[in-house]
Formats: structure tokens, C-alpha cells, sequence
């Protein structure tokens, strides 16, 4: 590369890199400068970092996010690859019928779950009522359901382009060597849809981690959300709450990118 | 393969039925006026939640101020992303790896963090409750999002064609309008429609940065307990682009 080359790449990527640093590195720094300190003008302290480490319903939130974001990505991820295989061969009209939800945003569905679920909802009037309760209820299923609602369909979209024409003629080779649907599933369509599906488990499984306005509107008061902590925390409390609530929102930036570094490093192990 | 096979005429179905139909009872909850337990249907049918949602002011306002914002957000994100989408597109960098990390972090951090650690600087630059603030804040995650869509654009095609025109004596600016922009427009157009839905849809970063200049999800979100035909008439509002996004993408699905 000539130094004018190098000079007119530079100059390129100069101005979103900038914007990005400025944008993301300044509003992480600013959620720490925060989290130091208590009020406007007050002096740099750690008092928010130990109230929330003493704080047992922020060790349930943190608790709570993670089984959320676990069980969110795991059952989107088991529809997914269900909905692809069955869907993939078939018409735009099944295809797109399905990836209805993808573009609809995540506090419109949860606006829906809630007129369907809710109790005297259209669910309760149509079967009669609910035995579970779906919406507000402490362990979250509610929360979960939408997740899997809105994100199993765009998974099944990465995992339909990842199931093209040429897999489907290394399936018919391997079908024609006397392979089972199992043997195919196993040895053919896995290593296929591994990676697309490794990757979009990431960003459901970070997406549900940090999320807000689904629990909301579905979620339970207690236990919160990470993100739904902070907001409690800040409307608690004017001057003590917004240090929490930095410091909480902190600690669910770590651990989205902690399973973010987790589950790239276990599709580079798949992938060996 | 005729026996032992995945029943999957009728599992396809299901999951079309499953994931379409709930969005449905919107359209309806949007017009019941009346519409009392345990009556599968609603009893009257009006136009009160559209009054609602219109008439109080703030509705008419957050779907502009929605609006606004994410057709400035989207622009200013095609004009920052187009460059870096050709960098990483024709492969000019030796290590890409931290720009790409840099452009999927803001992706997977929670943007309602990202926005409260915002507001620290936006207080002080008179940002906060501003129509500037608002599209600076979405930008960290519309950003991303855009370059990343705009990438399939660039590559070997595209930088053929754009010798051609050099060639024949085009310049600079006559390149980029009659060469790139329309050898690119699918992914312009891809990564313009999510961006601006991205913008559209959200709802963490404008409550940290704008509570005095309320978005659309902001002001829908109390309504869905307090008055739900409100809340459903707003919905079809807020739903809007989602149907152009789908109108749209399955047009060019056809086209293929």
C-alpha cells in the first residue's frame, strides 16, 4: 500500500470512528463518571458501588436478567431452526407471514402480549382463564415470550440463507448414501447453520440481557431487569438513584460483553 | 427420503398462524369503544382512541418528533457509514478487527447504558431534551447498524464499474451520483429502511436523553395500562414503517 493509499484509507474510516469513540467510549466514561458521583458538584465517592454490591435486589436483577436472556435465546433458537427447516422450499408468503414480527418493535409486541395475556385479556376471553398467569408474573415467562416471539423469526431468516440451494444438494448426495432425516440433521445441516446461528444467539442473547421496555410493560416489579433496576433506582431516589443506576448499567455493559467474548469463543471451538 | 420425514407442511403453518395472527388485535383494540369482559368481540365499534391518540397533542407531536429523528438519524448515518463500508467493503485495512468491534459494541451493550452515560456530557452541552441529542444518541446504535448493511455494496463490482467511469473521463462527484449510489441502491436502501427503524423503534436512549421531548414509545407506553384503545390506535402509528419495511423487503424478494 503507497503511503497516499494508506493516507485515503485513514481519511475514510476517520469520520464513523470518530463518531462511534466519541459516541460509545464517551457514554460509557460518562456512566462511570456518573456512578462516582452523588449529585451535581458532589466529590468523587464509591458509596453507589457499594450499595449496589450490599443490595440483595440487585444480585436478583442481575440473577434475573441472566436466566431471562438464557432461557430467551435458547427456546428462540430451538423455533428457529424448527421454523427454517420446515419453511425453507416454500413460497414469500409463508416465509414473510412468519417474519412478521422481525420488523415490529420490541414495545409494540410486548403492547400485544399484553392485550392477549393480561388477565381479561383476549386469551382469558377466548379459552376461558389463563391457569398461568403470563403478564407481570415473577418468573418472567411473560418477558420470555415475547423475546422468543419477536426473535425466533429473525433467526430463522440468518439460518434460511444459510440453508441455500447448495446445502440442499449435499443433502440429496447424502440421502442418496441411504442418510436418515437424523443423519442429515447431524452431519449435514448442523455444521451448516452453526455459525449463523452462534452469531445471532449473541446479539438475542446481549438484546435480552439489557432488556427495558419489555419487562416494563410484561414484566414483574420485583425482581427487576438490570436495565429496569436502574430506572427504579433513578426514580427512587433524585440524587442517590442516578449514581446506582450508572453503576447497575455498568455492570450489565460488562456482562453483555463478557457473553459476548463467551459465545464467540465457543463457535471458534465449534468451528475446529 | 419418503419415509422418515419432518412433518413440515403442517409445523410451516402452525408458526405462520403463531407468529402473524396475534399482531392482529391491534387493528381491532384500535376501534373498540366498547369492549367488556367476557365478550370475545367488542361491543362498539368508534373512533375514540384515535381521538385520543391525536387529539391530546402530544401524540400528533412525538410521531413528529419520531419521524424527525430518524430520517436526520438515517442521513447522517448513510453519510458517516458510506466511507467506512468501502474501507472495510474492499478490504483496504490490514486488521479490520477493531474497527469491527467497534462498530458491534454499541450493538450489544444495553442502549439504555449507553444513553444515561450520554446524558453526563449532554447535560452540560444543552443537548438533553433536544432534537440534536436525540439523533446524536440514536446515532451510537443506527451507526452501526447502517455501515454493517451497507458493506455487501462494495467489492470488486463496484470498484471495476468506478474505473470505467474514471476512464471515461467521469470526475469524483459524477462517479459517486451516476456510477456507486445506483450500482449500491438495494444496499443503500436496506440499510436506510432498518436505520431508520432502529431510530424509530427506540425506546431506552431517547427516555435517558429526551424526557422533555418525547418520542413516540415514550409517550405510547403509559396508555397501554391506562387506556389500551389509546395505546392500540398509537400502536398502528408506531407500526406504520414496520409495514413499509415488509412491503418493501417483499418486493425485492420477488425481484430476485
Amino acid at each position: 500500500m503507497t503511503p497516499r493509499e494508506r493516507l485515503v484509507t485513514v481519511a475514510l474510516i476517520a469520520p464513523a470512528t470518530l463518531v462511534l469513540l466519541l459516541l460509545f467510549a464517551g457514554g460509557l466514561v460518562g456512566a462511570v463518571l456518573q456512578s462516582l458521583r452523588p449529585g451535581l458538584g458532589g466529590q468523587i465517592s464509591g458509596s453507589a458501588w457499594r450499595t449496589l454490591v450490599d443490595d440483595p435486589g440487585f444480585r436478583a436483577a442481575l440473577w434475573f436478567s441472566t436466566r431471562i436472556a438464557l432461557e430467551a435465546t435458547a427456546l428462540s433458537a430451538l423455533v428457529a431452526t424448527v421454523a427454517a427447516l420446515a419453511l425453507r422450499g416454500r413460497g414469500t408468503l409463508p416465509r414473510t407471514l412468519f417474519a412478521l414480527p422481525v420488523p415490529v418493535p420490541h414495545l409494540l409486541v410486548a403492547t400485544v402480549a399484553v392485550f392477549w395475556l393480561a388477565p381479561g385479556g383476549l386469551a382469558d376471553r377466548l379459552a376461558g382463564a389463563l391457569p398461568i398467569s403470563l403478564v407481570r408474573d415473577p418468573a418472567g415467562v411473560g418477558i420470555v415470550l415475547v423475546y422468543v416471539y419477536k426473535e425466533a423469526p429473525f433467526l430463522a431468516l440468518l439460518l434460511l440463507s444459510a440453508l441455500g440451494r447448495r446445502l440442499r444438494e449435499r443433502e440429496e448426495a447424502a440421502a442418496v448414501h441411504g442418510a436418515d432425516w437424523l443423519q442429515l440433521l447431524r452431519w449435514v445441516v448442523c455444521p451448516a447453520i452453526r455459525r449463523p446461528l452462534a452469531a445471532g444467539c449473541l446479539i438475542v442473547g446481549a438484546f435480552a440481557f439489557g432488556s427495558f421496555e419489555v419487562p416494563l410493560l410484561v414484566g414483574p416489579t420485583y425482581p427487576p431487569t438490570v436495565a429496569t433496576y436502574a430506572l427504579q433506582a433513578t426514580q427512587t431516589d433524585l440524587i442517590q438513584g442516578q449514581p446506582l443506576a450508572a453503576a447497575a448499567l455498568l455492570v450489565a455493559a460488562a456482562a453483555s460483553l463478557l457473553i459476548a467474548t463467551a459465545v464467540i469463543g465457543i463457535a471458534r471451538g465449534l468451528g475446529d | 427420503m419418503t419415509r422418515r420425514r419432518l412433518p413440515t407442511g403442517a409445523l410451516a403453518a402452525t408458526a405462520c398462524l403463531l407468529f402473524a395472527l396475534p399482531l392482529a388485535v391491534l387493528a381491532l383494540q384500535a376501534f373498540a369503544d366498547e369492549w367488556r369482559f367476557p365478550s370475545v368481540l367488542p361491543q362498539r365499534l368508534g373512533l375514540r382512541g384515535l381521538h385520543g391518540a391525536l387529539a391530546s397533542g402530544a401524540g400528533g407531536a412525538a410521531f413528529a418528533n419520531s419521524a424527525e429523528v430518524a430520517v436526520a438519524t438515517t442521513a447522517l448515518a448513510l453519510l458517516l457509514g458510506w466511507p467506512a463500508a468501502r474501507a472495510l467493503g474492499e478490504r483496504r485495512l490490514r486488521r479490520p478487527e477493531p474497527l469491527l468491534l467497534l462498530i458491534a459494541l454499541p450493538l450489544l451493550v444495553p442502549s439504555y447504558a449507553t444513553g444515561t452515560g450520554l446524558t453526563t456530557w449532554f447535560l452540560r452541552l444543552g443537548l438533553t431534551d433536544s432534537r440534536a441529542g436525540l439523533v446524536l444518541a440514536h446515532l451510537t446504535v443506527v451507526l452501526p447498524y447502517v455501515t454493517l448493511l451497507l458493506l455487501p455494496a462494495f467489492g470488486p463490482r463496484l470498484r471495476e464499474l468506478e474505473e470505467m467511469a474514471k476512464t471515461a473521463g467521469a470526475g469524483p462527484a459524477r462517479r459517486l451520483i451516476q456510477v456507486s449510489i445506483p450500482a449500491a441502491r438495494a444496499s443503500i436502501a436496506t440499510a436506510a429502511l432498518i436505520g431508520a427503524l432502529v431510530s424509530w423503534s427506540q425506546y431506552g436512549i431517547s427516555l435517558a436523553i429526551g424526557g422533555g421531548l418525547p418520542t413516540l414509545p415514550i409517550i405510547m407506553l403509559p396508555f397501554v395500562r391506562s387506556d389500551p384503545e389509546v395505546a392500540a390506535a398509537m400502536a398502528l402509528f408506531f407500526l406504520a414503517p414496520a409495514v413499509v419495511a415488509l412491503a418493501a423487503a417483499g418486493r425485492a424478494g420477488r425481484e430476485r
